[in-house]
């Protein structure tokens, strides 16, 4: 298991870019994108957000379509499925196979759904893949976010990364002992594998309370700022 | 599967939005009032939050030999009570859409309120009135989290059903979305039984503290 995205992230030419912009920017187009429910517009977001995330932020390719490829098949699935069961309107192709049809308003819908996911899903991607979670927390932090929510959030993904090294590590373990061998003995390792994670966790949360109390944590956390280097 | 970015229109996206906001910051008020009484617990529900996302990123073998991941909200809302889960369930998702392109921004509140409020809600009220009437903690959690992942499909199923407004395509939308998980909630539930036996078995105590046991069992 690995988060490809993080890395990635924290890795491109758009990484120090101001996050408020990317953030902004993120939003007003899904916002215009879904208002507009324009066709033309969708692909002409879909093109200029595909060639900033490639060509300007210098992602690499392979990792695009990596990024594309989970949520388009769910599309594609759901799509066809609306085409063909949504069932009202007139008929305009009739498989002739139990009465199942597309019809004017189903293609209306799944044509235009299908547009405003793929025009969406670049801009999505565009934050993802540029912009760190801490600068984005940050960034809410400074919008109004309740504090508390940040700071939940800010060490929920600290101890995220904390616990993938050591699933992996057990995994691996349960892996080379057959565990993972048949349909009940996975069950039993995974069972095993998540109540050894939330008991570790626990112990977790007790050494994490008292590094941030030996450093005089009073229910805030400031964050240090860096100035953007200088080239 | 988490409904994704740009899937829904605007005006629904706006809605479930207000809907989950309400409920979310009524549960940050209550862990407001939890973390001022006792301040440790800010450390506790930050890693039971991480906890959540990484359980929803394990691969759940399921009888249908695709595989799904569980949902992890029962759990949530057996240990810490619905509106606590529901703030968890909101940085889980944001996480998820940021780290692993599964769902959106957009649809955020959509998702916070199937996956956040329903299912946890469900869950709770199931473990609540099975441990009240007796019965052991155990059998209690297998339901509460087998219903606390269906229903959360069957409150996404209904949520598309309002965005795609026509004759019988609610029971479309359930037949594609719930019927489907009911093996992986079966799933679920089998795995969250795992897990709460071996936590009955080491922190006993802990699960009296967070008031979780049922009462013959404390």
């Amino acid at each position: 298991m690995k988060f490809d995205m993080d890395y990635i992230a924290h890795h491109n030419v758009l990484t120090e870019t101001n996050p408020y912009f990317k953030l902004f920017l993120t939003i007003i187009l899904l916002i215009v994108t879904l208002a507009l429910d324009n066709l033309f517009f969708d692909v002409v977001v879909f093109i200029i957000m595909s060639i900033v995330i490639l060509l300007i932020a210098k992602i690499n390719y392979k990792s695009y379509l990596k990024f594309l490829t989970i949520p388009m098949a769910f599309l594609v699935i759901t799509c066809i499925f609306l085409l063909f069961f949504y069932g009202k309107g007139d008929v305009i192709y009739d498989t002739g196979i139990w009465g199942i049809a597309v019809t004017n308003e189903s293609w209306h819908y799944a044509l235009y759904t299908f547009m405003r996911v793929i025009g969406c899903l670049p801009c999505l991607g565009f934050l993802a893949l540029t912009t760190p979670i801490a600068k984005i927390l940050n960034c809410l932090r400074t919008l109004k976010v309740p504090k508390l929510l940040v700071e939940i959030a800010l060490l929920m993904y600290n101890t995220i990364f904390i616990f993938l090294n050591e699933i992996d590590t057990m995994q691996k373990a349960q892996d080379t002992r057959l565990g993972y061998h048949s349909y009940w003995s996975s069950f039993k390792s995974l069972g095993a594998l998540a109540s050894t994670i939330f008991l570790r966790s626990l112990d977790k949360s007790e050494t994490l309370q008292f590094a941030l109390d030996s450093r005089g944590y009073s229910g805030e956390l400031p964050v240090y700022e860096p100035r953007k280097k200088e080239n | 599967m988490h409904i994704m970015e740009g899937y829904l229109p605007l005006t629904w996206c706006i809605i479930w939005f207000v809907i989950s906001f309400i409920v979310v910051a009524f549960g940050l008020y209550q862990i407001k009032k939890i973390v001022d009484e006792t301040p440790e617990s800010k450390a506790l529900l930050a890693v039971s939050g991480a906890f959540m996302f990484i359980l929803s990123s394990l691969k759940l073998p399921s009888v249908t030999g695709s595989c799904s991941h569980p949902c992890g909200n029962g759990l949530g809302a057996a240990l810490f009570g619905p509106a606590v889960t529901a703030v968890l369930a909101t940085i889980v998702l944001l996480f998820q859409a940021l780290l692993l392109a599964h769902g959106g921004l957009t649809t955020l509140g959509a998702n916070i309120f199937s996956m956040g409020i329903v299912g946890p809600l469900a869950a709770w009220l199931v473990y609540k009135g099975l441990t009240k009437a007796n019965i052991s903690s155990t059998i209690a959690i297998f339901f509460a989290a087998f219903l606390g992942d269906l229903l959360t499909y069957v409150a996404t199923s209904c949520q598309l059903a309002l965005a795609f407004p026509g004759p019988g395509i609610l029971m479309k939308f359930l037949t594609i979305f719930a019927v489907t998980q009911i093996p992986l909630a079966i799933g679920e539930g089998i795995l969250t039984v795992i897990i709460w036996d071996r936590l009955k078995a080491y922190k006993p105590k802990l699960l009296d503290k967070l008031g979780a046991l049922a009462p013959n069992e404390a």
